[in-house]
Order: C-alpha cells, then structure tokens, then sequence
C-alpha cells in the first residue's frame, strides 16, 4: 500500500491550502467530520475526506482526535445520505490519494500520517 | 412455486429496470442543476456533467443485470468501479449517487408476512433505492430518492418519490446551525425512522414493529413537509438537534387506510395539515443518545357514494422517547411511545371507529454485539399492546368477537449480521411472536385464519454503493 506508519502512531488534520482556518476546536473538527458543519467561517463549502472504515489511520483518527468510534461516524453519514439531509464524506483509497485530494481540492479537509505529509497541504491545529 | 417466484422476480426486474431509466431523467435534471451550481475556477469541468451520467446509466444497467443474474459477487467489479468512480470523482456541485438492493427471504410458521410467507417461505421482500444530492451552493442542497419496495399486498414494486429536499442552511458556526428544508421529507421520528428504507441503516431485516408498523410505513416515512431544523452544543457535553414541521402525510394508500379504518371502505382518507418534531441529544463521544419526538396527525375520511361510513375526522398524536448507549462492541437501545388514536363523532353512529378513543403502547429492549467489524449480533424483545386499557385483548374479544391475540404482540428476536465488504451485507434472523398485533390486514384478511404463536425466519442480502 506504500503507507508508511510512524511508530509513535502520529497524525495530522490537513486543508487545502487556501483555507483561511488554521486552528479549530475538537467539538467543530468532529461536527465537520459528522458532515453537520459543512462551510469555513468564510462561507466557503468544506469537502471532507476519509479513508476506508477498516483503515487503520481512519480508526485512530476516529477514536483519538474526535472520541468517536468510526462505526458511530459510519451511522451517522448514513442517517444524514439516505434522508437526503446531508452528503457523504468522499471516500479514498490511499495515503498518495489523500494527498493528491486534499491538495488540489478547494475548501478539503483529510489527515495523514505525519511521514506523508509535504508542503503541499497545509496543518490544522486542533485546540 | 419456485416457478411463480422466479417469472415474479423477472417482471420486477424488468419493471425496476424502467424504473432506473425513468429516474435518470430526474438524476440528470439534478446533476444539471449541479453543472450550473460550479465554483468559477471549474468552469472547464462542465462537459463533463453529460459524461457522467452516460456512465452512471452504464452503471446502472449493470446493477439491473447484477440483480437479475442473482450472482452478485462475479458482477460487483464492475458496479463497484463505476460506483467508486463517481464518488471519486470531483463532479460539479459536489453530485453524489447512493443506492441500496436489498432481497429478503421470509418464511412464517403461520401468518403472511410480506407476501405468502406461510406457504413455503416468501421471496416477496424486495427493497431497492436511488439517491442523488448536489450542493448547489455553500448553503443550498438538493437532494432526492426514488425507491422501489416489494412487501405483500398493501405495495407494489412501482418506484416512488422517497424524499425530494431543497435544504437551505441560514446559520452555520462551529457546532451551532439552523436551517429550513422544503419538499418531500423523511419524517423524523425515533432513532429509525428517517431511513428505515435502507437495510443498512436498520439493526435488524424488520424494524420493531410496535413502532415502525410496516403496514402503515407509507404513511410514517415520508411525506410533503417544511421543516426548520437546528443544533446547538450543550456546553461542553455534547449537542442537542431538533426539527420542527408542518407535514401533509400521505394516507391515500390502502394498507394504511385499513390500518386506520379497520377494514377496507369505499372512501378514502384525505390529508390535512399535520405537525411532526423531534429533538436528539447526543453527548460528544456518541456513547449516549436521547430523543423525544412527537406527531400530530390528522386525517379525515371523504366517504363515497352511498357510505355506510361518514365523513368522519381521524386524529393520530403519538410520543416517543427514545434511549441509546453505545461502547466499541455493544449497543443497547430502548424506545417507549404512547399512541393516541382518536376518531371523530362522523363516522355515524353504527360504525365501531365512531368516537374511538384509543391509547396504544409500545417499547422495545434491544441490544447488539459487534464480534468484530465483520459479525453483528442481535437480541430484542419488542412489545405492542393496541389498547393499553385491553392489553390482553379480552375485552376486544368480547364485544367483537374477533381473536383477543390480535391486539397485542410480544416479539422476542434473535439475528445475525454478516459484512462480507462495506458494500455487501448478509443478514438472518428469527422471530418467535405471542399475538398478531402488527400483522397488515391486507395479507391477513381473515383473523380466523391467523395464529397466536408463531416464529418467522428471514435472510435478507444486501448491496449499496
């Protein structure tokens, strides 16, 4: 799969580089991982993108950054498809696919591991 | 019987296969929607918008025939590229297609349920559905589902409009929203409702059916609404989201006017402005959920030519609450609601349903057991009593002479969920019923003929994308 996984499990939250945000609180970063909270403070869309339920980033990011488990997250998208309430996020195979998105999306939200991660997104902090 | 099945689940096919053609006309209007709703620096991506959905109708196709084959797992390469094309894709509006088959496999030691369940077992359980959502602008969304369900005699396999929202987004900061959504809406009721069409999102093949009666699901699903909805963080443990709406419902269908009526009647019931809210309370983490919703429904029955039934009003109010608490590997999950049920003074004085007044109850205990990822298990005990004040059913029985166990139902459930991919899913489980409580009329029209004890066994597969 070409992924490489730090020893010490280290991730980031990674934007599009043009998004004027660079830092958010827990409870927002979970809101637009639920698909609730769907623009930046500038009135711009987020599109959110995730790796594959049983990947094992996508699960450590779900359990640690947001305190949910990925099961919850998965529920939750499907509530809000199939009552035509909200989007799905968009699902990618790869970290090099992750990248590839996050970079040249407008207005993206993903993470990574800290190892592939290069100037071309830019960091969240989460408070 | 094999034969009749089979020659059955071909004019389905063929009737669902139309179905998909019809919709893509729907589909494409939206994804033109979507071409128009781009962000400036896309404006070459617009050719594309046809593209797509030449491709999506290629897809499509192969669904139909993926079906029809019944060997799923050989075809699902191709269904499953072209479904991840699409959502790979970055189309113009944000265009998202969802869609769900599910096939079921009903057997009933007495009973119909679905279709001729008691016979040989029934492949009379068909659901199939179609979404697609585009973002039209930062705040706008539209959306819209088509579904073709197959369950017994009170539906046909027809497709009709499931949902058709515009959704507009007033306010939007953090966790902090309020909103306004217009159309054809879910309606939002206990944890299940708004998408007990998708075997996905079920915990089980049936939903608890003393409180989502699947003889009157037309009815409960959906209906032409406008809704305000918001969310708003409770300081720092959690989130409360609440909808509120005016609903005209959709009781212009027969198992639901024998639900209501008793019996089938030469009239029909017309819809009037009606009210439906619920609000959800979630902590952080999702490990505790609470709801409370409510319904205010009414109806009125426009009696035929020569009636014996009047013009009589109907007036449906439940409240429901609901209770979850989730860990890694179990859910536990109740919900409780007190129906009333009361008839107007219309319907002549001859008439049984004239000045009813009725509360029923019902809860329901579940828990689930995830193994791992993969195998689910499933235990709930699900409790309907049609009048709490006869919950034995003895004073019905007494003053109508119809079996005293068709006013209660006691469902202890037992079913296993398999998730061969996150696409595909295999479900079984078995029933053991005391009371026929929820059984539809329409496939079991002579109460003498049903029993009070009886088991139902049901295999459900399932695909979406």
């Amino acid at each position: 799969m070409g992924i490489e996984v730090q020893a010490d499990n280290h991730f980031e939250i990674v934007t599009y580089p043009g998004v004027s945000e660079k830092e958010l609180s827990v409870n927002s970063l979970r809101s637009i991982f639920s698909m609730r909270l769907k623009t930046w403070s500038d009135g711009t869309k987020i599109r959110v993108f995730v790796l594959s339920d049983d990947d094992l980033l996508h699960q450590s990011f779900s359990k640690e950054r947001l305190n949910v488990f990925p099961y919850q997250l998965r529920s939750q998208w499907d509530r809000l498809v199939y009552s035509g309430t909200g989007q799905a996020p968009i699902k990618v195979n790869s970290a090099e696919e992750m990248l590839a998105k996050v970079a040249n999306t407008p207005g993206a939200i993903g993470y990574l591991w800290r190892t592939n991660i290069n100037e071309n997104v830019s960091v969240l902090q989460i408070k | 019987m094999k034969m009749l099945a089979y020659s059955k689940l071909s004019n389905y096919f063929i009737a669902s296969f139309k179905w998909i053609t019809r919709h893509s006309v729907l589909l494409f209007l939206i994804g033109c929607f979507s071409a128009q709703a781009q962000e400036p620096n896309q404006a070459q991506k617009e050719p594309k918008s046809i593209n797509t959905t030449t491709k999506w109708l290629q897809a499509s196709e192969t669904l139909a025939e993926v079906s029809e084959s019944g060997n799923v797992k050989k075809k699902s390469g191709i269904v499953d590229t072209a479904a991840k094309w699409l959502r790979s894709k970055e189309l113009p509006g944000d265009f998202q297609i969802h869609g769900f088959v599910g096939q079921s496999y009903i057997l009933t030691s007495d009973n119909d349920v679905f279709g001729n369940s008691d016979a040989g077992g029934s492949f009379g359980f068909t659901e199939a559905g179609m979404n697609a959502s585009a973002r039209l602008s930062p705040k706008l969304q539209l959306s819209s589902q088509m579904l073709s369900r197959r369950a017994g005699q009170g539906t046909t396999a027809t497709p009709r409009l499931d949902y058709a929202v515009l959704d507009y987004r007033v306010y939007s900061h953090e966790t902090n929203q309020f909103g306004i959504r217009v159309g054809r809406l879910k309606n939002p009721f206990g944890f299940y409702n708004d998408t007990r069409d998708v075997p996905f999102t079920r915990p089980s093949i049936m939903l608890p059916q003393s409180i989502y009666f699947d003889r009157t699901r037309n009815l409960g699903l959906s209906g032409d609404s406008v809704q305000v909805y918001g969310e708003a963080a409770v300081s720092n443990l959690g989130t409360v989201s609440t909808q509120f709406g005016v609903w005209w419902p959709i009781v212009h269908n027969r198992d639901t006017e024998v639900a209501v009526l008793g019996k089938p009647q030469p009239g029909h019931l017309t819809r009037e402005a009606s009210y439906i809210g619920r609000g959800v309370f979630e902590t952080n983490d999702k490990r505790i959920r609470l709801a409370v919703s409510g319904i205010w429904l009414n109806s009125d029955y426009n009696p035929a030519a020569n009636d014996p039934l009047g013009p009589g009003s109907f007036q449906f109010s439940p409240i429901y609450f609901s209770a979850q608490y989730n860990t890694e590997r179990w859910s536990l999950t109740s919900e409780y609601a007190l129906r009333h049920s009361k008839y107007g003074n219309n319907f002549g004085t001859s008439s049984p349903l004239n000045g009813l007044n009725v509360y029923g109850e019902s809860f329901y205990f579940q828990g689930e057991y995830r193994f791992t990822p993969k195998w689910e298990a499933i235990l709930r005990y699900d409790v309907l009593f049609t009048d709490r004040d006869d919950r034995h059913g003895k004073r019905y029985a007494a003053e109508t002479g119809g079996p005293a166990y068709s006013r209660f139902a006691k469902d202890i459930t037992v079913g296993l969920r398999w998730n061969i991919t996150p696409e595909f899913m295999l479900r079984a489980e078995y029933h053991r019923v005391d009371g026929t409580g929820w059984l539809s009329k329409l496939d079991n029209p002579v109460s003498k003929d049903t029993s009070q004890h009886w088991d139902l066994y049901a295999i459900q597969a399932s695909y979406r994308f």
